[in-house]
């Protein structure tokens, strides 16, 4: 419980940070190509950006392993759930990191 | 016969009028977390679309800039909203707060931590998250 509740108030005040750099200035114009880049360019914002993506895929598949476990028991599929989640965490962890490095070194 | 209550599998579990509003929130907090994490997934793949350039990151956005996208949005922000509060209410209960002072079981024998207080937090929860959502479709729709 206590990674389930670290990581949820962790994200709590940096997704708020997230949401109010979309209020800084008109909403459409906060998605246009060259804002979302310019973003994902200042570094201090692609680091928030990384742990976001780490907070909330620990947080997210940690909830769904703890909701399949209530649903059903069993020493096979509690493993089966406990490792799916987990690799499902990785993989979204390295799917968004790919995004964020590619476009913080420049490859796009 | 009548059917054995902890028999009835995920629907006895999932009904919302039987055991008041603690129980419509734990359903509420396990939907909304579900409904939060397809999101994260979906928005780590929206977001990954700025690697095919220009071209392709306005194509998607385009896509997903229309009224459904919009109402689509606006309940994620609800569930956002939900979920957070709520969160934070267990976290307290979970550490004692608001939970009232140890006490004899007595006749009728309610729990003393489901009391006003934290039905409290769970209707503000429930208003917070319809509040968000309303203000979420006026800034998507006042565009």
């Amino acid at each position: 419980m206590k990674i389930h509740y670290g990581t949820a108030l962790a994200a709590v005040a940096l997704v708020a940070v997230h949401i109010l750099m979309r209020l800084t200035m008109n909403y459409s114009e906060s998605l246009e190509y060259e804002n979302v880049l310019a973003n994902y360019k200042f570094v201090p914002y692609a680091i928030m950006l990384e742990l976001i993506l780490i907070l909330l895929s620990v947080h997210g598949f940690n909830g769904l392993r703890v909701i399949l476990l209530e649903l059903k028991q069993g020493r096979i599929y509690e493993k089966a759930v406990s490792y799916g989640c987990l690799a499902a965490m990785i993989g979204l962890i390295a799917y968004g990191s790919r995004t964020i490095i590619m476009i913080n070194m420049g490859l796009v | 016969m009548p059917q054995d209550e902890h028999k009835e599998g995920i629907k006895g579990m999932a009904n919302p009028r039987r055991y008041g509003i603690e129980r419509v929130a734990y359903l509420l907090m396990r939907l909304s977390g579900l409904g939060l994490l397809a999101y994260f997934i979906g928005h780590i793949y929206e977001t990954s679309n700025i690697l095919r350039g220009q071209v392709g990151w306005n194509d998607f956005m385009e896509m997903i800039s229309t009224p459904e996208g919009h109402i689509i949005m606006s309940i994620v922000i609800a569930m956002c909203v939900f979920h957070t509060v709520n969160g934070v209410r267990v976290m307290l209960g979970h550490g004692g707060v608001g939970v009232g002072k140890p006490a004899r079981p007595d006749y009728p024998y309610d729990p003393a931590s489901q009391n006003y207080r934290h039905k409290i937090g769970i209707y503000s929860a429930i208003l917070l998250a319809a509040v968000a959502m309303m203000y979420g479709l006026a800034v998507m729709f006042g565009e």
